[in-house]
């Protein structure tokens, strides 16, 4: 597999766009995206062979007047390059009224740079026969390990991303792949009943494939444990989070906060703190797609801008933020590669890649041997990030209770942990020396855009309130 | 485009069946900071879907696939050929699809009177009016407005289509003092009327007012909770989703026909109803993406659940009869007034982070980022709490109000009030 070949087939097509387009706007920018995803899923019942959600196939415009952006989002560009521009010039046209609201900012760089980036992959070398054997023989070994499941689902999500980026002076493309296989188990033990999963994630089919069988017996477990979970008594504990969580609290504490188009909205209270201690001092956090590989990891963004390595927190203190090129104009900075589009047919923002906190000095076994009584909390359910107001809400799947140093039998479902993002960040008493990151997320900003992104990090010991 | 693909479909050997399913979106979007004009959008895109089906064995295969606007006829025939490779190594339970149905549609709306860009425009202007608030302003304001039309056609004789229109308003009211405070806001709605606009902006920015004056309660509250209807659309669409044929056939559901879902209930039960329309609500739809007519149908009735409610495929496999898959509820109201609900201290929950809601786990809470203590003769602003309870106990004394509203995908209860739930 390649580089999509209708992107090829309007290289030139974009070109005389971008010129065209270039007689009325000091800058044209052109993203032409061609993602081909599959999902292939069975259970007990049915099995199915259709279209991942991130397919999609098209362009977007990006252009710059002197004063503010315009956009267009278009299907195909080919035929009349003439017509198309100046179809393109009456869409984005706004009532006069608004014509003195425009913003005023500069006009973005655009830096002479031509390159093709291409990371391997090898879902060519599965058929669809396979795929769908495979996903049959991991639903029969789950199903086959208790009376108690009710049903196994299994799912194969490959996709390939092809995008190409053409401005009067780049010409840019890449080509990369992705796979996430999950496993779900439906499990009833009495009067309840209980849902548990486990994924694994790879650019490459083989390994993704290779390693879900290993999760199976961790799959079972699960269910057994959390048909017999126990809500949380509510209350304030020292806790350990497992890299998922861990990962979890770097995107939602910090990382939307120090998304640059929130701080250019003055929605970012993480503005005014950089240079400022904002977490423990062990504390050190990144973000970027070419910070750690996995599923965010892209060459160049949705603006043309090649992917970087930022670090967000340096021993506790704020030192950077992330940006797509609107808000780095705005904002006089450089962006950073993080540009990031829902599909061609939505705007960019400002949106995470891979964010993590690093690995640290302490055992993980010493983190749990120093609470009396409190929580080790694993899996993300879900988060939500308040980056004004330095709240934050983040789900777990589940926790395990510790006490006098050592994780028992006691588990907990759900577990919502909250409060003040700085409270919690300083709170970091201990940090793993381990590191992994959960390559199977994604992200919205606010209630929409969703993004592919990853995180994760060490064990973390915090104290939080847990509900 | 459709009809190239239709066409090729028609004379393609080796297929039982074939749907094709467009949509196609024109948008006009407005992007501001703070008051001034950051990005202005515009897209003309058309979503094609098309899947094929395959009877063998006694089985049936299906695979669906999408057709691009740089398609040609070659190109379209040769994804036609993938998909039935793969249909034809899929064996489910056969199901038929639906028959010899034509419509075509509009949904009520008066966007039509407007030109994209100035209803953009004037709903721009109508959230900017309401940023009056003394120390308020709109730091963030993204509107969008669509046309969608959507065309469904089948083998059997399936051919609707519907224009819809929708416009969403995303605004960030915030309240700047010695701290600055901010709430979210998402309106959704398929009417223009400037004045409902102004106002739901308007109620917002009092409610961040309020934001900034809330404080943590000095004690702990005990008192019932109330939610209001963004939070009962959430907390009653996770229990109309266990009763979707579906998750029935898959048995994922947690409730069936026949069970009580409030078991030991001494407060109003639930009468629940799946909608294919509720006024205003960008969700309403004639159809599904079979095609199906969609049909409203009760599901819960006094607390227990009746019926079942879904699209085609898996209503055949259950042997009953099909809704479609429909997109709104409507909940009868109960019996809490507002002279009872004020009669004694409430906590209500105004803005939330996202209200948790676990069935499998009898759970029910959720960050709290402005709520409303009432001490008996007044609502006070409270912040930097959470709320946490077991479901089961909060909907046995769970009151609906007797005052019914629309938001978004719902019709029903104002509020509901709940016992057992924890504030901490």
């Amino acid at each position: 597999m390649s580089f999509s070949s209708f992107l090829n087939s309007r290289r030139e097509s974009c070109r005389a766009l971008v010129n065209e387009l270039g007689k009325k706007y000091a800058y044209v920018g052109i993203l032409g995206s061609d993602v081909k995803s599959s999902a292939i899923r069975v259970n007990r019942q049915v099995s199915d062979i259709g279209e991942g959600g991130a397919a999609e196939c098209g362009f977007v415009v990006k252009m710059h007047n002197g004063r503010a952006f315009f956009e267009y989002s278009i299907d195909d560009i080919s035929g009349d390059i003439s017509a198309l521009a100046q179809k393109i010039i009456d869409a984005v046209k706004v009532e006069e009224s608004l014509v003195e609201r425009e913003i005023s900012v500069n006009v973005p760089a655009d830096e002479p740079m031509v390159k093709s980036f291409s990371r391997e992959c090898d879902f060519d070398s599965f058929s669809d026969e396979e795929l769908l054997a495979k996903c049959v023989e991991i639903r029969d070994a789950i199903l086959s390990k208790s009376d108690k499941l009710l049903n196994a689902m299994v799912a194969v999500m490959p996709f390939t991303v092809s995008k190409l980026f053409i401005s009067k002076n780049r010409e840019l493309d890449q080509f990369y792949s992705w796979v996430n296989v999950m496993a779900v188990g439906v499990y009833r033990d009495g009067e309840k009943m209980v849902m548990a999963r486990e994924g694994t994630y790879s650019n490459l089919m083989g390994e993704a494939l290779g390693e879900m069988p290993s999760h199976i017996d961790a799959l079972v477990n699960k269910c057994q444990k959390l048909a017999n979970a126990k809500p949380i008594v509510p209350g304030v504990y020292d806790v350990i989070t497992d890299p998922s969580i861990s990962g979890l609290i770097a995107h939602e504490a910090f990382g939307h906060g120090v998304e640059m188009d929130q701080f250019v909205k003055d929605r970012a209270l993480a503005k005014y703190y950089v240079g400022d201690y904002v977490a423990s001092p062990i504390c050190n956090m990144h973000d970027g797609a070419a910070a750690t590989f996995s599923t965010a990891s892209y060459f160049f963004d949705d603006d043309g801008v090649l992917a970087h390595d930022t670090q967000i927190i340096k021993d506790g203190i704020l030192v950077a933020g992330i940006s797509d090129l609107v808000s780095a104009t705005e904002l006089g900075t450089e962006p950073t590669g993080n540009g990031r589009r829902q599909s061609y047919k939505r705007k960019a923002y400002s949106r995470m890649t891979n964010t993590f906190f690093c690995p640290g000095k302490d055992k993980l076994e010493d983190m749990i041997a120093s609470i009396k009584h409190g929580y080790m909390l694993f899996e993300t359910n879900n988060g939500m990030e308040d980056p004004k107001n330095w709240q934050i809400q983040c789900t777990a799947e589940y926790g395990i209770e510790i006490v006098d140093g050592k994780l028992t039998d006691n588990y907990v479902s759900p577990v919502v942990m909250s409060g003040s993002v700085p409270e919690l960040l300083k709170s970091i008493s201990m940090v793993s020396d381990d590191f992994k990151i959960i390559g199977a997320g994604s992200c919205g900003k606010g209630y929409k855009e969703w993004v592919r992104v990853s995180d994760g990090g060490p064990a973390l010991k915090v104290r939080v309130k847990l509900a | 485009m459709r009809n190239r693909i239709i066409d090729i479909l028609k004379n393609t050997s080796g297929i039982s069946d074939w749907r094709v399913l467009s949509t196609r979106t024109e948008s006009t979007e407005l992007f501001f900071v703070h008051k001034d004009l950051e990005t202005v959008r515009s897209t003309d895109t058309t979503d094609i879907k098309v899947s094929v089906y395959v009877a063998h064995d006694g089985a049936l295969g299906e695979a669906t696939f999408s057709v691009y606007a740089s398609f040609g006829d070659e190109q379209i025939k040769e994804e036609i050929e993938k998909a039935k490779k793969k249909a034809n190594i899929i064996a489910n339970q056969p199901y038929s699809l639906p028959e010899n149905e034509q419509g075509e549609y509009v949904s009520a709306s008066n966007f039509a009177n407007y030109k994209p860009h100035e209803l953009a425009s004037l709903i721009s202007n109508a959230c900017f009016e309401a940023d009056n608030v003394e120390n308020g302003s709109i730091n963030a304001l993204e509107i969008f407005v669509y046309k969608d039309i959507i065309k469904v056609t089948n083998s059997r004789g399936i051919d609707k289509s519907q224009v819809k229109y929708r416009a969403m308003v995303e605004a960030i009211p915030t309240f700047n003092g010695a701290e600055s405070v901010e709430l979210y806001e998402q309106y959704n709605f398929t009417e223009f009327d400037r004045k409902l606009v102004v106002e739901e902006i308007a109620k917002k920015m009092r409610e961040v007012k309020d934001r900034y004056e809330a404080k943590p309660p000095v004690a702990k509250l005990s008192c019932p909770v109330i939610l209001d209807a963004p939070e009962l659309e959430q907390l009653i669409g996770n229990y109309v989703g266990e009763l979707g044929f579906g998750a029935l056939y898959q048995h994922s559901n947690s409730f069936s026909v026949g069970d009580d879902m409030q078991k030991n209930s001494c407060g109003d039960r639930l009468t629940v109803t799946m909608c294919g329309e509720v006024t205003g609500s960008v969700r309403s739809s004639a159809f599904d993406s079979d095609g199906v007519t969609l049909v409203d149908r009760k599901i819960i009735e006094n607390g227990k659940a009746v019926a079942l409610w879904g699209g085609t495929r898996y209503a055949q496999y259950l042997g009953q009869v099909a809704t479609g898959n429909l997109g709104c509820i409507s909940v009868e109201c109960g019996t809490l007034t507002n002279v009872e609900k004020t009669s004694k201290p409430y906590f209500r929950c105004a803005s939330m982070s996202g209200l948790q809601v676990e069935i499998r786990n009898d759970y029910i809470g959720g960050e709290v980022r402005l709520g409303y203590y009432f001490d008996g003769e007044r609502e006070i602003p409270v912040t930097g709490i959470s709320i946490s309870g077991k479901l089961s106990t909060a909907l046995a004394n769970m009151r609906l109000s007797n005052e019914a509203i629309t938001y978004e995908s719902y019709n029903g209860p104002k509020c509901a009030i709940f016992e057992g739930i924890e504030i901490v």
